[in-house]
């Protein structure tokens, strides 16, 4: 029990990383970022609670909006490059502010024991959920108390006008500005928001895990983040939660096949990618579940 | 592809994934020891957790072959066991003990890397009976992550591992009486690794005890491939003695360019993690010569047994790492005896408590060199010796036993 | 002359030799997006792939390192085509991702096999001018670098004959052009692509051969930053330029050099990064890139 309630809140982490990601590539851009993004709520949120002693909910905001405060300012700039000059551009910036907390020093003594960012060493003592005595289920609810909000939320700005800006400036930037969509602010504040879910879910990361260290925000999470929504499926919100569930029952689910568990994982990759090329919920799919979630309900009402 | 079609195979493809994630072993039989080894098994550290595998089989082979642990009550219990990759990644090594916990593990051999170590400690129990922590209560035995001062962070974190400082104050104190006119060293170090990062610093620290003149650390990434301008300031400082802090992959790049440099210290001491064969099969050659401060050698008769056992039947390689699992295996059995665990499926909670309490009475036991003291934050004293390689392989230069 | 100055000028040397196996890995990544507008994220794994099997040859026969350098050649040419069959052959050709999201299936795959295969150990490749250096007045001088750089050159003057006087090359150019007003011409699709991933695989394979020598040990710790490296390069050079990813290789080797001397090793990578993101926000197209896609 104890232990899918723990993979329940690792899937809540993993499907605000891939929400994140998904939010830019609405506006058809592919970001590496998020994982720079998501470094930075941990480092800061961690920071928060560890050094500053603030209280949790306070510091997993902080987090999201140190996330998004970058976001934005990576937004600018992204808006020169297009396709993979933006991946690389993206990924320098990742690879940045890993460099950047490799470097960063800034530890307080508590009891016997060094607390925070000891560059190379990773930062220590990100133990706020256990000092509070949080059971497994309250780590879990508290998770996902943001991981709905931002389901919700971002549900609700895809069905309204804004989703459809976004999915416009995806489809074809030269149309939709030549009906008046204004593409900067469209996409820095895509990149905005991308930067302050990841951030959130940094921050989340960051107290379930208790240690972070820059090694863990690398090239690998940055693919993972984007390979989320893309193995989803990009039509709505469900489509990354089918990519964190494909991807966690790919590690976790496969582990009975000992070794061959690692050689399946990338062919799975490419199988799935072959067999579904837009992902597990794709346009094609949700159009039908609704055609028949509409054809339904004349007939209960009836 | 039909529409159908590829319904159907992504059905036959998701279904066992589904099927997998609660898929659970066999109902256990009534008394059972079970110990879980967790290391990792993909990836460029992969030789770590093979080895400790076949390490840990070998010893709990042995012990069932012999009718198993003699429980305190006078019933035997076999042991029975698993092995769980962390793929050296924090989350997946959180995600693999919380299952190991909810389940019926006794307690864990692991995990390989410190990075995964941390966390794992970390979400621990802080102090072991503490009702307001609701960290785990689960007990974990560490083979290989090797980091110093880790097992403070918990009271149910226990490590068999070298202790760095010691080892590295007295080789750098023999070499200055071996090599009287040797003055300065300096400092190789894969600096975004942080086992390295930290041997990095107890080598500064133990050169400077031993009266050298440190000259200055030069820096490099794990994953770098050429090391030029570090080694070209090796060159110019021209030290007696050169200290590398890395794994093997850049210690092998970095040797590689000295040879090219021209660049001969009189000594060259290397990182314990790399006095294994890994070094020797990627620049055995040009490692020669090459010190390094080991908690295992086949150096007395048991060691020698276990070795060969370990390489002709189980296909794995005994080193400093896969060493320690023997030994806790053999800690493991002796505390199962003595504290009363029953290893029934009913008393998990309370033998994980009788293990951890046990461990933490374990003040000295035999271990595959000689004695092994245990410390106060849960850590080992092991008899160590300085391995040299000659020929590619390791020989021991200096036994202090 | 002052050891400032000598030491930068060595960097320099050092930045640029080291730079042409940027460059050779990157002139991959350009040929498959210039060429086919594709987007191949295995290719660095193809690589290495091509260099591990070349190291298998070499154990079993002791062979010439001409030998060793003929297989990793073939034997990444045939990765190339297991890539084009898996990763792109049945794609929806509107929608890019998909195929790229079944490359990093196949960089994982590839990286999991070199493990399994090794368990993730460092293996010595041969190296036969390994330890070749010259003396060029104070500065050292790495021969087996420089023999790189040479056959960068000559990959990439082999490449631009193939591309622009061979029939291969024009259908290759017709295709990347106006698919269906190449097929329509009686144009295999199907043919050009696989003889294009094979290709590129084979200048992958002489890629993984010369820096597996270079490095001198073969390990699966190479394929992320062969595949990072090789990407930032051709992005650099320009997409489709392979001049450009030649040029891009050399100047990131230079430019990361000269970093790790001024700067340190926790800066390196920072400031050569910085420098590329402002680069490409400036000079979006890369730097022989026309436009940016």
């Amino acid at each position: 029990m104890d232990f899918y309630v723990s993979l329940l809140t690792l899937f809540g982490f993993r499907i605000l990383l891939g929400l994140s990601a998904y939010v830019v590539i609405l506006t058809g851009q592919i970001s590496l970022a998020q994982a720079g993004f998501y470094a930075l709520g941990a480092y800061s949120a961690g920071a928060a609670t560890a050094i500053w002693g603030w209280p949790i909910a306070p510091a997993i905001l902080l987090g999201a909006v140190v996330g998004g405060f970058f976001g934005f300012l990576v937004g600018f700039p992204a808006l020169r490059v297009r396709g993979l000059f933006l991946v690389i551009a993206t990924l320098a910036f990742t690879e940045i502010v890993r460099m950047v907390f490799l470097n960063l020093k800034y530890t307080i003594r508590v009891g016997d024991r060094t607390i925070g960012p000891a560059a190379g060493e990773g930062f220590r003592g990100i133990t706020y959920y256990f000092e509070h005595g949080w059971s497994g289920l309250q780590i879990v609810g508290f998770t996902w108390l943001f991981v709905a909000a931002v389901l919700v939320a971002l549900w609700l700005v895809d069905r309204s006008r804004a989703g459809a800006v976004l999915r416009a400036v995806g489809e074809d930037e030269l149309a939709a500005s030549s009906v008046g969509i204004n593409l900067t602010t469209a996409k820095v504040s895509a990149m905005t928001v991308g930067g302050f879910v990841a951030g959130m879910a940094g921050a989340l990361y960051a107290h379930y895990a208790s240690y972070v260290s820059q090694e863990d925000f690398g090239v690998l999470l940055a693919t993972f983040a984007i390979a989320y929504p893309l193995v989803g499926g990009t039509g709505s919100v469900l489509g990354p939660v089918a990519g964190v569930l494909f991807f966690s029952l790919l590690i976790d689910g496969l582990r009975f096949l000992g070794d061959w568990r690692n050689l399946l994982f990338g062919i799975l990759i490419v199988a799935m990618m072959n067999l579904r090329p837009h992902g597990l919920i794709d346009v094609g799919l949700l159009r039908r579940l609704t055609l028949r979630a509409r054809r339904a309900r004349p007939a209960s009402q009836a | 592809m039909k529409r159908s079609t590829r319904v159907a195979l992504s059905t036959v493809l998701i279904a066992p994934l589904v099927a997998g994630l609660t898929w659970s072993q066999a109902a256990a039989q009534d008394r059972v020891i079970k110990i879980a080894g967790v290391g990792a098994m993909s990836g460029v550290v992969r030789t770590f957790g093979v080895n400790a595998k076949a390490t840990l089989d070998m010893a709990t082979d042995e012990i069932n072959a012999v009718g198993g642990i003699k429980l305190k009550d006078g019933s035997r219990a076999k042991i029975v066991t698993t092995y769980v990759d962390e793929r050296c990644n924090a989350e997946e090594g959180i995600s693999v003990i919380r299952k190991l916990a909810s389940e019926d593990w006794l307690v864990s051999i692991g995990p390989t890397c410190s990075n995964v170590a941390e966390p794992l400690f970390g979400i621990l129990q802080r102090k072991a009976g503490d009702a307001g922590d609701s960290g785990l209560q689960f007990p974990i035995f560490t083979d290989t992550a090797i980091k110093p001062g880790l097992a403070k962070i918990s009271e149910w974190s226990f490590r068999n591992v070298p202790h760095e400082p010691t080892m590295y104050n007295h080789l750098f104190k023999w070499l200055k009486e071996k090599n009287p006119d040797a003055k300065t060293v300096m400092i190789g170090v894969e600096s975004d690794f942080a086992h390295s990062n930290a041997n990095a610093g107890i080598m500064e620290a133990a050169a400077k005890a031993a009266g050298f003149e440190v000259l200055g650390q030069e820096k490099w990434l794990l994953n770098d491939t050429e090391f030029s301008t570090q080694v070209g300031k090796f060159r110019r400082a021209k030290p007696d003695i050169i200290g590398i802090a890395a794994h093997p992959f850049t210690t092998c790049g970095a040797v590689r360019e000295m040879k090219r440099q021209g660049v001969k210290p009189k000594v060259l001491v290397g990182l314990t993690s790399s006095a294994t064969l890994e070094t020797m099969v990627g620049c055995g050659p040009e490692a020669e010569g090459m010190i390094i401060p080991t908690g295992f050698a086949p150096v007395t008769p048991e060691a020698k047994r276990v070795a060969k056992t370990v390489a002709e039947k189980y296909k794995g390689n005994v080193d400093l790492h896969s060493a320690a699992v023997y030994e806790n295996i053999q800690v493991l059995k002796m505390v199962v005896e003595t504290s009363g665990v029953e290893g029934k499926p009913t008393t998990v909670a309370s033998d994980r408590r009788k293990i951890r309490d046990g461990l933490a009475q374990v003040k000295e036991f035999q271990g595959l060199l000689g004695k092994v003291q245990r410390t106060e934050d849960r850590e080992s004293t092991k008899p160590y010796v300085f391995a040299q390689a000659r020929n590619s392989d390791w020989a021991v230069l200096y036994d202090p036993r | 002359m002052s050891d400032l100055v000598l030491d930068v000028v060595q960097q320099a040397l050092n930045g640029f030799l080291f730079g042409s196996s940027y460059a050779l890995i990157g002139i991959g990544f350009t040929m498959i997006f210039g060429v086919m507008e594709k987007l191949n994220l295995a290719f660095g794994v193809t690589a290495l792939g091509g260099a591990y099997a070349a190291l298998l040859v070499f154990r079993l026969t002791h062979g010439p390192f001409l030998l060793v350098f003929l297989a990793s050649v073939v034997a990444a040419g045939l990765i190339g085509l297991v890539v084009e069959v898996t990763c792109f052959r049945w794609m929806p050709r509107d929608y890019p991702l998909a195929a790229l999201m079944a490359t990093v299936g196949m960089l994982f795959f590839v990286e999991e096999i070199i493990v399994h295969a090794t368990n993730g150990m460092p293996l010595a490749f041969p190296a036969p001018l390994g330890q070749l250096m010259f003396d060029v007045g104070p500065w050292l001088f790495r021969g087996d670098l420089g023999f790189m750089f040479l056959v960068s050159l000559g990959v990439m003057g082999g490449l631009w004959l193939l591309v622009y006087r061979t029939r291969l090359g024009l259908a290759t150019r017709a295709v990347s052009q106006q698919p269906v007003a190449a097929q329509l011409c009686g144009i295999g699709l199907r043919r050009v692509n696989a003889a294009v991933f094979v290709l590129t695989g084979m200048v992958g394979g002489v890629a993984g051969a010369l820096i597996g020598s270079a490095v001198g040990n073969l390990s699966p710790l190479l394929a992320l930053p062969l595949t990072v490296k090789g990407l930032v390069t051709a992005v650099l050079g320009g997409l489709g330029s392979i001049p450009g990813a030649i040029v891009a290789g050399l100047l990131l080797g230079v430019v990361e050099y000269q970093a790790l001397y001024f700067f340190g090793i926790g800066y390196r990578d920072m400031v050569t990064y910085l420098l590329l993101f402002a680069f490409l926000v400036f000079r979006p197209g890369g730097l022989f890139g026309s436009r940016a896609r």
